[in-house]
């Protein structure tokens, strides 16, 4: 690629006159946010945050720490509906169905939507169990089927050739990357529509980092992305489109390109230029 | 840049004295376990035979063993551990994992399984003669089991707690994103996470009633002879130490130290082969 752009399938028509907040869209709309205000307790942490995710895209969320970036993320799965005293009001729409409504059951959303962290949590399992832990539970598979969906998977995390032979062996014995794309193989095991990563890199080194950002680009075919990252360079190499936040607030979202080459907001130019302040 | 050489002497001097002071007071500590495990083990192997093992408790006179204690012993710390093992890790699970939207509920359980941890075993004993000795009207080994179990219950409460809390949040997260629920997590990941600290809560348990009389003097009494269940008063290491230490005759004075030995080494043993075990466990995580 000789331009300075990141490396991107589609490039996005760039809506000059696109107000924050609204994506220009080329592409049919998975996740739709509308107006989603989240406290912990008292703490506002989100303010009346709209966007639309692209469908088989990969999004990027950027800002500085404490900026609302990871809790954004975290209501797409729902996870943050483990601890007490945390609320989410407003709309996140998945396929048009609003997931914030109690009836939509959290096992079907997290069937659709997987989460890869921060840090790599391997179970203390196998290798092979760890894959297999999500699908025992939500399908009645025999031997064979299992033996296929856990290869499949962890061909899918590019992982496969590392670990074929020590399928049975504790997962905790995997170096930090590899431990990463197991967690990446655990998620995509359930055949996901969406996955969320939240700063999936942050814990390792270029290489191990260089195989992961290669690996969202082939999944991308089949899974819609979201990754929130601190790091401005991977947000740019890997993704179509750019969210950025700041104190709660969505500031500037659209293509990659246009809102590192020409950011509609001051703000977001303050931040990608490193002149924040 | 070098510091006076006054200050250099005085900061050289105090940290002598404090060297000294410190090690001085742990010398003074362990001194007396140093004391009392030499003269239980120098007095202990000096009585110890193979008919400590094979032969009942003797009556004055005769020569005998400790075998219908020690088996005692054995049945009624094993009773209290089935029984106050796993309700001390459904309790310690539901404090850790299922209590967390009643805070001031949850903080009240811990403080007060935390005093139920520091009750004079005594008490406890007393406790159980009143709800089930008095009921039934005899002493049983039934009974002096429960009295261990009430003893063994807050150990492995607190210890499940803290060991599952110690499990990253991100693991439960991890699991919980995978669309499973609570209570699996739990048992098939979390639990395999914790399963050392846990493992060593019941052991330190186990440790603690092998030793214990105050709560099986009301509960299990005694029996010089097999109890041919534990329907019925029952003999116990610690409870025949206590009868024969006190008696006048010089071969039960010397059981008394057998059995002190045996139950000395079966404590030291459980104990520090707990601690090492969850303490090989934590390095082999860390690794």
């Amino acid at each position: 690629m000789p331009s300075a752009a990141p490396i991107i399938d589609v490039a996005p028509a760039a809506d000059a006159g696109s107000a924050p907040g609204t994506a220009p869209r080329p592409l049919s709309s998975k996740i739709v946010v509308k107006a989603l205000d989240f406290y912990y307790r008292e703490y506002h942490a989100l303010k009346n945050v709209s966007l639309e995710i692209p469908e088989r895209q990969i999004t990027a969320i950027i800002g500085p720490s404490g900026c609302g970036k990871s809790t954004l993320l975290r209501v797409f799965n729902r996870i943050y509906s483990v601890y007490a005293g945390l609320e989410a009001t407003g709309e996140v729409l998945l396929d048009g169905e609003n997931i914030l409504n109690s009836h939509y059951s959290l096992n079907r959303l997290r069937t659709r939507v997987g989460m890869v962290f921060q840090k790599a949590v391997p179970f203390p399992l196998t290798i092979f169990e760890n894959v297999a832990f999500g699908l025992r539970h939500h399908f009645r598979l025999s031997r064979g089927q299992m033996e296929d969906r856990v290869e499949k998977a962890l061909r899918e995390a590019a992982l496969w050739d590392e670990v074929k032979d020590k399928l049975q062996t504790s997962a905790l014995g995997l170096s930090g990357g590899q431990q990463q794309r197991l967690c990446i193989a655990r998620a995509v095991a359930l055949r996901p529509q969406v996955l969320l990563l939240d700063e999936p890199t942050s814990a390792l080194d270029p290489i191990a980092t260089g195989r992961i950002e290669q690996l969202l680009s082939e999944l991308q075919r089949d899974y819609t992305i979201v990754i929130v990252t601190h790091n401005m360079q991977q947000a740019a190499r890997v993704s179509a489109y750019t969210a950025y936040m700041y104190l709660g607030e969505m500031v500037e979202f659209g293509s990659t390109a246009e809102l590192f080459t020409r950011p509609q907001r001051r703000q977001t130019e303050d931040y990608i230029t490193g002149r924040f302040g | 840049m070098q510091a006076p050489r006054r200050l250099i002497l005085r900061r050289r001097a105090s940290n002598l004295v404090s060297k000294v002071l410190g090690t001085a007071a742990t010398l003074f500590g362990l001194s007396w376990l140093a004391w009392i495990l030499i003269v239980t083990l120098i007095n202990g192997a000096r009585a110890l035979s193979f008919r400590i093992f094979t032969d009942i408790t003797p009556p004055p006179g005769a020569d005998g063993g400790l075998a219908n204690a020690l088996v005692g012993s054995a049945l009624m710390s094993l009773l209290g551990v089935l029984i106050g093992a796993p309700i001390g890790i459904a309790a310690g699970t539901y404090l850790a994992e299922f209590a967390e939207r009643r805070p001031v509920w949850r903080e009240s359980i811990r403080f007060i399984n935390d005093i139920l941890l520091s009750a004079p075993s005594i008490v406890l004993g007393l406790f159980v003669y009143t709800i089930y000795v008095r009921q039934v009207g005899h002493f049983s080994g039934f009974a002096g089991g429960l009295a261990l179990a009430l003893i063994v219950l807050p150990v492995v409460v607190r210890t499940t707690d803290e060991t599952l809390r110690l499990v990253p949040n991100m693991m439960r997260e991890a699991a919980l994103s995978l669309g499973i629920p609570r209570w699996k997590v739990t048992v098939q990941v979390l639990y395999r996470a914790a399963l050392p600290g846990i493992l060593t809560g019941v052991l330190l348990g186990l440790a603690r009633i092998t030793g214990e009389t105050a709560p099986l003097l009301f509960t299990a009494l005694n029996n010089q002879f097999w109890s041919r269940n534990l329907d019925g008063p029952t003999a116990s290491v610690p409870v025949v130490i206590f009868q024969f230490a006190m008696s006048p005759y010089d071969a039960w004075h010397s059981l008394a130290w057998a059995g002190a030995f045996v139950v000395t080494m079966v404590v030291l043993v459980l104990s520090v082969g707990a601690r090492a075990f969850l303490l090989k466990n934590r390095m082999d995580s860390n690794a």
